[in-house]
């Protein structure tokens, strides 16, 4: 599994096809949706100047560019919380989602918008449109730590007990979401049912202005973890010999990504897969050196998102798919593809 | 000379008739059709599947979550949607781009209803049809209230919303389904229950109700094999119950008239008067 630091290319190339692709993707969402717009229209409203079609700068600063980057950030954040996770429990298989930290914030986040109404009510009127986003952080970071904890055992961690520990905190999550959906109203059901199916649909500057510095911060913190979660892979105990706080690291890991899920799912509710498939090819590819694998996380796990969420947008126009649907239909038959080609573990 | 004609043209302008319109709820776009204006539909949502023809039209997806850029694609003009529509951004949005966006009330009396289709000509510049549309509704669903009321007691009806044949929901207070049994003098067996809940195999025996109603997400999915407990109540047996689809009973739209006649004939005329409960 651990390459060479170096893997088996070197990484500027890749670098520079990753950041083609990036650019490309970032075109082509902008430029691509139900709504035609003229490419020199584009290229006129992106200049600041009035485009002929007088909806066509609404169209692209209010919706598109506001989507894309909020995409952007959400894709990356997922990927290097993927990357984080699987560093922290020395294991492939972690994964926001799989270890129930999407639903534990979804699970918070759904209790702002079912008991807003009731108990939750006061907090709510204080903490405004941040209540969402703080509850979700909150709610993520608590399933890591649960996670952890009943993983850990002497320093180790058991993968048989970490999957299993993820599989019962998904279920609790969700059966607390089927409990809160059973007491629902009608109008609170309509947000938390499209809440868990994912979906940038709705994303604008206010989302992003709310989300942004959550995640951007996770992404700022997270390099700084690379090269004790290197150590990490040869071994807890070595952490400390090399120098780093273990316990400090651990912490610091489970609270980047608990503000960035936290902050993802807030503002585009559960997308699965991210997290899992994007470190994996990364590690494949380039090698298993955090170095390496957050930042080229990061920048693939945005474009493979902002990907997606053109496919979304333009498959069944003028509807649109829940992007939580497409990252899992793309992301499901990969993984299987990973499982049986033995690469995973 | 010139800038006073401006002036009063641009107001006609403005209210010019809409020629490109996108509906949002089974209704509405029902009530375009008996309007006669379905000429002007662009797309429709997918709870409009009413009539036949709105197969044919672009769905723009659930009214629930109206994607921005699809609708403003079909370039309407109008939006003519329910306050259930949302996001709400994306209504700004629409907005914002020019195009009128209609929130229409829910409709949960035949009053409300009737208002509705009211407001829906008034809109497409079709107030004369909508008004001619409004008196037929309006004298069919007083011959079937007057019936209703004849009857002398308020049959409790058991409701049922099955969504699938394993998915089956008892309507509650506080639902269409429960305002639809009032318009017929009727009222529902369920009375703990608020908006709609899972079905209870022991509670749909406990409900003893004096005629069942079934409604159909999908035409033919409730299957009387997979809940036996209903077979067995006597207002099953004895023939006071009906399947039929839910847009058709709860859409309270133009087919509403159908809707209250096919439930009051259901209903038994000689229903023991319940104790009341209040």
């Amino acid at each position: 599994m651990i390459r060479d630091a170096a893997g088996r290319f070197g990484h500027t190339p890749a670098l520079i096809i990753v950041v083609c692709a990036a650019v490309s993707v970032a075109l082509l969402s902008v430029a691509s949706g139900a709504y035609p717009l003229a490419i020199p229209d584009i290229l006129k409203v992106l200049g600041g100047r009035e485009a002929s079609d007088p909806v066509a700068s609404l169209v692209l600063l209010e919706v598109r560019m506001p989507r894309f980057l909020l995409g952007f950030l959400v894709g990356a954040v997922l990927a290097v919380s993927g990357a984080l996770l699987q560093g922290l429990f020395r294991n492939p298989l972690a994964d926001p989602g799989l270890i129930g930290v999407s639903a534990g914030a979804s699970l918070a986040a759904i209790m702002v918008i079912v008991l807003g109404s009731t108990w939750l009510g006061e907090w709510l009127e204080f903490a405004g449109e941040w209540a969402l986003p703080i509850a979700a952080f909150f709610g993520g970071s608590a399933t890591v730590f649960l996670a952890w904890r009943i993983a850990n055992r002497g320093g180790q961690t058991q993968v048989a007990t970490l999957l299993l520990s993820g599989i019962a905190i998904n279920a609790i999550a969700g059966a607390a979401t089927g409990l809160l959906t059973f007491y629902a109203t009608d109008d609170e059901l309509r947000s938390l049912t499209f809440w868990t199916m994912g979906s940038l649909g709705h994303a604008g500057w206010d989302e992003l202005v709310i989300g942004a510095p959550f995640m951007i911060l996770a992404l700022i913190v997270s390099p700084f973890l690379a090269r004790p979660l290197d150590a990490f892979l040869l071994g807890e105990s070595v952490v400390g010999h090399l120098g780093y706080p273990a316990n400090t690291v651990k912490k610091a890991a489970i609270l980047v990504v608990g503000l960035g899920v936290g902050a993802a799912v807030a503002v585009s509710g559960l997308i699965g897969f991210v997290g899992l498939v994007v470190p994996h090819l990364v590690r494949l590819v380039l090698g298993a050196s955090h170095r390496v694998v957050l930042p080229f996380s990061a920048l693939i796990g945005g474009t493979l998102l902002v990907a997606a969420d053109s496919l979304a947008r333009i498959l069944v126009a003028p509807a649109e798919l829940p992007i939580g649907l497409m990252m899992a239909l793309i992301g499901g038959p990969f993984f299987l593809g990973l499982l049986m080609r033995r690469k995973i573990v | 000379m010139l800038l006073i004609a401006l002036c009063w043209l641009t107001p006609a302008l403005v209210q010019a008739e809409p020629t490109r319109v996108v509906t949002a709820d089974g209704a509405i776009t029902e009530t375009v059709y008996r309007l006669g204006l379905e000429s002007m539909l662009v797309a429709v949502d997918t709870t409009s599947g009413y009539p036949e023809e709105t197969q044919t039209l672009p769905k723009i997806g659930y009214l629930r979550a109206l994607p921005f850029e699809g609708v403003l694609a079909m370039r309407p003009d109008v939006l003519i949607t329910t306050e259930q529509a949302a996001p709400q951004e994306n209504l700004d949005r629409l907005a914002k781009a020019g195009i009128q966006i209609e929130t229409l009330p829910m409709a949960w009396t035949p009053e409300a209803s009737l208002e509705r289709i009211l407001t829906v000509g008034e809109i497409l510049h079709a107030r004369t049809e909508a008004k001619d549309l409004v008196a037929e509704l309006s004298s069919e669903i007083s011959r079937v209230q007057q019936s209703a009321a004849n009857r002398g007691s308020r049959p409790r009806v058991l409701f049922i919303l099955a969504a699938g044949n394993h998915s089956v929901l008892l309507a509650g207070q506080d639902t269409a389904a429960s305002a639809l049994l009032d318009a017929v003098n009727a009222e529902n067996a369920v009375t703990t229950i608020q908006g709609y809940k899972p079905a209870s195999r022991e509670a749909i025996l406990a409900s003893q109700p004096d005629a069942i109603v079934i409604a159909e997400s999908t035409p033919g999915q409730f299957d009387i094999s997979n809940w036996q407990e209903l077979a067995h109540l006597d207002a099953w047996k004895s023939g006071h119950r009906m399947v039929a689809d839910s847009m058709f009973l709860l859409g309270f739209g133009p087919r509403l008239p159908e809707a209250l006649d096919a439930l009051n004939r259901v209903l038994p005329s000689n229903a023991a008067v319940v104790s009341d409960d209040s």
